[in-house]
This record gives C-alpha cells, structure tokens and sequence, in this order.
C-alpha cells in the first residue's frame, strides 16, 4: 500500500469530508461498471455504487489493511451485488406471480410476454453489448462474479480469490463454465 | 431471473467432451498451466481442428468480454452519495457549511489582516488620504503659542 493511500485512509478513518470525496472521485467508475455489467441496469447500479460508498464510509474502521484497499473495495460491492440481485430476484418472482395471476383472470391465460431474440446475423456494437449483457445476467450470481471480475474486469484470479474467499479450484471451475455458457448463449446469435 | 449452471460430471468438465477441451483451454488462456501442460495444449490447438475451433470461439468470447465499454458514473454521483450520508447520518456528516467552518481560521485571519494592509497603504499613499499627517495645518498651531516675547 503507497504513502498516499495510507494518507488518505487515515483521513478517512478521521471521518475527513473531503478525504471521502477523493476516495469517490478515484473509484466511482470502477465500483459502478462492476455493479453495471452484474445488474445490467444503469439505475440499479448506480443506486447500488451509492450504498457501496455509504457501506464504505460507514465501515472503514474494518478495513485492516490486510488487503489492498481496491480489494476489499470489490469485496464489499461484490457483497452488495449478490445481495441485491437476490432481492430482485424474489421481486421479480412476486411481480412474475401477480402478472400471472392478472393474466388468468383477465384473459383466462398465464406466462409474461417472451422477449424478441433477434434472428442469427453478425452481430455488431451496441447490439452485441446488449446481447452480451443479457447472457452475463442469465449466468447465476456465483458465476457471474468470476467472470465478471476476470473478463470485464481483468482482475487476477488471485485477486478473485481474496475478494470471493473462495480457493483457487472453485474460481477456476465457476470461470470455465461460466464462459462456456457464454460461449454457447453467443454461439446461437454470433 | 438467472439460469443455474448445472455441475461438471465427476472427472470431467461435463457430458460434452467439448466441454473438456474449454476447460484446459480457459486454465491455459489465463496462463494457469504449467510449462508441459502449456504445450500440450499448443500441440493439440495447432494439430486439432476441434480444438482449434474451441480456441478460436473461446479466445473471442474472452475478447468481447474484455472490450465492453466501461460505464462511467454519472457526473452527480459524489454528490449524491454524500446527499445520502447527509440524510441518514441526520445532518451530522456532509452538511452545508458556512465559510468559516469550510476554510481554516488561520486562512482567514492571514487574509483579514493583508486587506487591512492594503487598504492601510492605499489611504497613505494618497495625496488625499485620511492617514496622511497634513504638516502644513498642524505645525502653526503649536509653535504661535510659544514665540518669545
């Protein structure tokens, strides 16, 4: 860890305004890119990189310097994300429910509108991303971190390993089958 | 909302043998094999169509990965997390401040007394100046009292 970040925790820990609105400036993209690509929602993600920095001026006591800052920075987003995308999940299931339930008895039957799959064509920039995106988010959350993390990211699988706490065999596995299910999702439209 | 990948068959990375391949290839993409292991997986990349064809898709799965655009904040994030903080701490962090409270004391006084300075200095170098000693009207008055008889 440099001098200047040793500085600046400990302006932080000293609850330094200023100190934090550095610590925002330096990171706010890298925390709301992640919290992007495991959402796939510009405004969940950026209301969720907003609690990350609220966790992190609340919590900066714990950080014991055992880490990089950036690391444990990860941790706690990659925390949020998983927590988050479980909430969306059960609140998606509910609304899922109720539509259905609005389905049967307005038009006597069930199931939400299927999404568009555009047909097999060479696929290029916004669309490719979109597409992209949607396969990350169909990934489970476990997989979509590593990948996340590795591939859009371009962390170590070291550093996987100390932001997930999970050993290296298990990051590695969830990164194999994680870009083979890319890789098939992209298969069908590339 | 998500599709849970089903697990790898015991021994192997799954049913598909092409799965098998995609898994040394993704462990020698990310240069986590050893030497021999590494040139194996070269020998079999440039001898085997199948295992060209996996190394080709899987190399550009990583690379479209690798080049999605990063999303940047929004120019109003740092302000509305500290709106946040400000709200939930109840004012106690991240208030409005007045000037005194945001610049220190020292700042200010050090500015306070360079204005006086200068504004000192402008009076007395003024012709004018209400701080200029006038030696014309104040010597008569004292020395008219004292002339010798």
């Amino acid at each position: 860890m440099s001098e200047l970040e040793r500085t600046l925790l400990r302006r932080l820990r000293d609850r330094d305004e200023r100190a934090f609105r550095e610590l925002i400036e330096s990171h706010r993209d890298r925390v709301y890119n992640l919290t992007y690509r495991m959402l796939g929602s510009r405004s969940e993600a950026e209301d969720l990189a907003q609690e990350v920095f609220i966790t992190v001026f609340k919590t900066i006591e714990t950080f014991r310097e055992e880490s990089k800052f950036s690391t444990w920075l990860y941790r706690v987003t990659v925390n949020h994300c998983k927590n988050r995308i479980k909430y969306l999940a059960r609140r998606h299931d509910r609304e899922r429910d109720e539509l259905d339930e609005t389905s049967r008895e307005t038009n006597g039957a069930a199931g939400a509108p299927r999404r568009h799959v555009p047909p097999d064509r060479a696929l290029e920039g916004a669309q490719l991303e979109q597409l992209l995106q949607d396969a990350i988010a169909k990934l489970d959350d476990d997989h979509r971190v590593v990948v996340v993390l590795r591939d859009v990211e371009d962390l170590s699988i070291e550093e996987i390993c100390e932001i997930t706490g999970l050993p290296d065999g298990t990051v590695k596995s969830r990164l194999h089958r994680a870009r083979l299910a890319l890789r098939k999702r992209l298969q069908r439209h590339v | 909302m998500s599709e849970p990948i089903p697990p790898p068959a015991p021994g192997a990375a799954g049913e598909d043998p092409d799965d098998a391949i995609a898994v040394a290839l993704s462990d020698y993409l990310d240069g986590a094999l050893p030497a021999a292991a590494r040139a194996e997986v070269e020998r079999k990349i440039a001898g085997d169509p199948a295992w060209q064809r996996a190394h080709a898709e899987l190399t550009e799965t990583r690379e479209v990965l690798s080049g999605l655009r990063k999303a940047a904040a929004p120019s109003s994030f740092a302000d509305g997390v500290a709106t946040a903080i400000h709200r939930r701490s109840a004012g106690r962090f991240f208030a409005r401040r007045a000037l005194g409270d945001r610049v220190p004391f020292g700042v200010v006084l050090a500015l306070a007394l360079a204005g006086i300075a200068v504004i000192a200095y402008v009076l007395w170098s003024s012709p004018t100046g209400s701080l200029k000693v006038d030696r014309e009207t104040a010597a008569p008055h004292g020395s008219a009292a004292i002339a010798p008889p």
